[in-house]
């Protein structure tokens, strides 16, 4: 177990090594000096080069990228362009945001998947099990900025339940968190349910046609101890594995519906990051968010073995 | 061990009934629309309230010297102040100078300062401070720098006497210290934190930051003119148009400009909103490039100006949030020139272009993704430009390559905007005087030239304007800049918010608004 471990960080580290030198890379190939940009259309050459050298852009680049990998390696990430503060910081100041946010949206996501999914193979082929696929692929197809927009012009415009936008830290009010947070998390969470709930249904419909289910059918026990001791718990390892994916993905990849909802999470950060051409802040964020889908990935790759004890590591 | 499964199975419950009961509390809850937003704000004592505005973006910083961004103008707009400022109608006044004079040779401009004003860290504010911001601006070749090409030196004469020496005459030196707060004076003392904790002299204090989300400012009671009636004003952060305007109608803020131009009409006939709408100072043009053939024939330059519809341009780019303009100053202002020689007319657009020799024209339209404003308006222009048998295809670069490519002069024909311009210099001198610096297309006329030269230097605004009238009619009718028109300034607010009125220059100022039960 320990020896897997070691192995596995080991892995991790060299691929985190790798996104670090893509992410560096692609701030210095994408088209468009950030500096050059930064003073728009009124140019002045001496005050380029000036700022250039601030910046360290006149140095190698393979010399650029030493730096930022020693200063990386103890949490230093640069400071932004713009207001000069440092990266680390603002990203740390993003995290609890983003979380809230991810959490909740896995939570409906699992709401909506597992009884959804399992109702589906269980019933496979009947009028409950098309209308659960009509569900989800509505789910995956809407586009979640649009199902944002939708409900806060209802909740919030017509119905006035809940406020529009925005985010309030549940240290300061639970509630007025949990009301902030209920819409954003539908709207990724009914996203990441619809494809969650596929995943669910072959997982399980899979499960179904096993000799283990047949002979527990042939014990003569009843169908739901079957369901949920044996069809759902040899379907959990795909489910845990997928809904390990789903979970880092909406930790980075929720930036549109965090922008519509001006929540103060990560992605809204890395957008304003290119937005400004912000490299430091823009670089920062994708490795934070490259670490997270390491770390979930490994989180997931222990829980086999606590999910089912046939799994052993080497 | 029991499965797993169990504990997802009971943790699911408890959420799912603890979202249910959260369902019930929020809708009675303390957010609930209608009310008065900051009512909740604490203090809760009968005094002016603390406005909240929805501003569509984030500053990107806090230093006012070095910003170009404008959330982060909006912010500071109320914090800082400058020597002198625009009035409402962009003539200017004076602000933390009492008055000033300009010595009769025209190179010595002198300013008398007030003297009961203290920045926001009690510090007492004098002409040193002046010096300091000036001198900051120009060595550290900070953004605005351009503005001080003609000043050789700034020095204080005594405490409250501050003298700026030119090497020519400039007689819009006020627009050039005083159209916005990027030529703020900050303390003598700055650092670095005050670089993120700014430190003014204006009606408002900075008193804090939510990363993502907003800046709260306090009512400045030291400040040296009517000290404001709020509390405190609080700009949040919202990016989406449709998002904003829900947070308005909803009264969880009290104001924004972030408004969709699809909703302005709409917006007209609700009573539960005040909308109103100004003519901008920037203004949106296209120019071809006079340095190629065949664009170096006026004629040519003209056919495009009649082959243009302006009116369906505008509607594509702004929907009801612009005003057509033919020239760059908009109507209203005391420089506006009234000249609008051309309609659309692609008749007149072909025949233009027969007398000129050209067939089968083909050019590209250069645009940025930067301003999609131009990508929409191009779109147009495309179909306007095929109805007078000139096939134009769309070129969408991104800024860095764009201004790369204008500045080498290697394109037919682009499409951007000036935004920000008060002096009628700024508006015309860079981009039409004979190799001056945005005068990328290699527009040259000598009439233009003397009198652009000799109108930078008048100080009687009658004879300023009757220059500019001349230099303007010949730099539409040449059609070195083929004008299309000013973006609105578009800005709601609730029926509870008094005194406040959009200015053209898009300044946003919270010193004499109130808030009314």
């Amino acid at each position: 177990m320990a020896g897997f471990v070691v192995r596995r960080v080991a892995q991790a580290l060299i691929v985190l090594l790798g996104v670090s030198v893509v992410v560096f890379a692609i701030v210095h190939l994408v088209p468009g000096d950030p500096i050059r940009v930064s003073m728009g259309p009124r140019f002045n050459q001496a005050t380029y080069e000036r700022l250039r050298e601030r910046a360290g852009f006149d140095l190698p680049l393979v010399v650029q990228y030493g730096r930022y990998l020693a200063n990386a390696v103890t949490g230093d990430l640069g400071v932004s362009f713009f207001d000069g503060a440092p990266v680390t910081t603002k990203l740390l100041q993003r995290l609890p945001a983003t979380m809230s946010l991810a959490g909740a949206a896995l939570v409906v996501a699992l709401l909506i998947a597992v009884p959804l999914g399992v109702t589906s193979a269980i019933h496979s082929g009947s009028k409950r099990d098309y209308a659960a696929t009509v569900f989800s692929q509505a789910g995956i197809s809407i586009p979640d900025f649009w199902m944002g927009i939708m409900f806060i012009l209802l909740f919030a415009g017509v119905l006035g339940w809940l406020p529009p936008s925005g985010y309030v830290s549940p240290f300061d009010s639970p509630l007025g968190w949990l009301s902030h947070l209920v819409m954003p998390a539908v709207t990724v969470g009914l996203v990441s349910g619809s494809i969650l709930t596929r995943f669910v249904r072959s997982a399980v419909l899979e499960s179904l046609g096993e000799d283990y289910t047949r002979t527990a059918r042939a014990k003569g026990l009843r169908e739901r101890v079957i369901v949920f001791r044996h069809v759902l718990r040899n379907a959990l390892v795909p489910i845990i594995t997928v809904t390990g994916l789903q979970l880092a993905y909406l930790l980075g990849g929720v930036i549109i519906v965090e922008v519509i909802f001006a929540w103060p999470g990560l992605g809204q950060l890395a957008l304003l990051a290119v937005q400004n051409r912000d490299y430091p802040v823009l670089q920062g964020a994708v490795l934070l968010i490259a670490v997270v889908f390491l770390l979930i990935n490994l989180i997931v790759d222990l829980l086999y073995a606590a999910v089912d004890p046939r799994i052993r590591y080497r | 061990m029991r499965s797993p499964l169990y504990l997802l199975l009971v943790l699911a419950l408890v959420i799912a009934a603890a979202a249910c009961d959260t369902g019930e509390g929020v809708d009675v809850g303390d957010a609930g629309p209608g009310e008065t937003p900051g009512a909740d704000g604490g203090d809760g004592e009968a005094a002016g309230g603390t406005l909240i505005a929805a501003i569509s973006g984030e500053p990107d910083q806090l230093d006012p010297h070095a910003t170009s961004a404008y959330p982060s103008f909006q912010v500071l707009e109320n914090v800082y102040d400058t020597l002198v400022q625009p009035n409402e109608d962009l003539e200017f006044e004076p602000a933390l100078a009492t008055d000033w004079e300009v010595s009769d040779d025209q190179l010595t401009w002198t300013f008398n300062l007030r003297e009961d004003v203290t920045f926001h860290d009690g510090s007492e504010f004098t002409a040193d401070d002046v010096v300091f911001s000036y001198n900051r601006i120009i060595d550290d070749e900070m953004a605005n720098a351009y503005r001080f090409t003609s000043v050789e030196e700034v020095r204080a004469v005594d405490d409250y006497t501050v003298e700026i020496e030119v090497n020519r005459p400039t007689p819009n030196m006020p627009a050039n210290i005083g159209a916005f707060k990027g030529m703020a004076i900050v303390p003598e003392e700055f650092d670095d934190d005050m670089a993120s904790n700014p430190v003014g002299t204006g009606p408002f204090t900075f008193e804090s930051y939510d990363q993502g989300q907003s800046i709260s400012l306090a009512r400045n009671d030291d400040y040296w003119g009517d000290p404001p009636a709020l509390d405190g004003v609080e700009f949040r952060f919202i990016s989406e148009g449709t998002v904003a305007l829900t947070n308005l109608q909803g009264g969880q803020v009290h104001w924004t400009d972030n408004i969709p131009p699809q909703q302005v009409e709409q917006l007209g006939g609700d009573d539960s909103v005040n909308l109103e709408q100004v003519p901008s100072t920037d203004y949106w043009y296209f120019a071809a490039n006079i340095n190629e053939e065949p664009y170096d024939d006026e004629r040519v330059r003209q056919a495009l100006a009649y082959a243009v519809d302006r009116e369906a341009i505008t509607q594509a780019a702004h929907f009801d949030a612009a005003t057509v303009n033919q020239t760059a100053i908009p109507e209203g202002s005391t420089f506006h020139t009234d000249h609008a020689p051309y309609e659309h007319d692609p008749d007149r657009a072909r025949q233009l272009l027969e007398e000129a020799g050209v067939e089968n024209l083909e050019l590209e339209i250069m645009v940025t993704d930067e301003f999609p404003e131009t990508i929409q308006a191009a779109q147009v222009m495309e179909s306007n430009f095929g109805e007078a048998g000139i096939t134009a295809t769309i070129n969408t670069l991104d800024f860095a390559t764009w201004l790369e490519r204008q500045g080498e002069g290697d394109f037919d024909v682009f499409m951007l905007g000036w935004l920000g311009n008060l002096d009628p210099d700024d508006y015309y001198y860079a981009q039409h005087r004979t190799d001056a610096g945005f005068n990328f297309h290699g527009y040259s006329n000598e009439r233009v030239d003397e009198l652009l030269d000799a109108a930078r230097e008048e100080t009687d605004t009658d004879a300023r304007k009757e220059m500019y009238d001349e230099a303007v009619q010949l730099i539409v009718d040449e059609a070195s800049y083929i004008y299309l028109y000013n973006p609105d300034v578009v800005q709601a607010w609730r029926p509870e918010v008094e005194g406040y009125t959009p200015r053209s220059d898009r300044a946003i100022r919270f010193e004499n608004v109130s808030l009314t039960q």
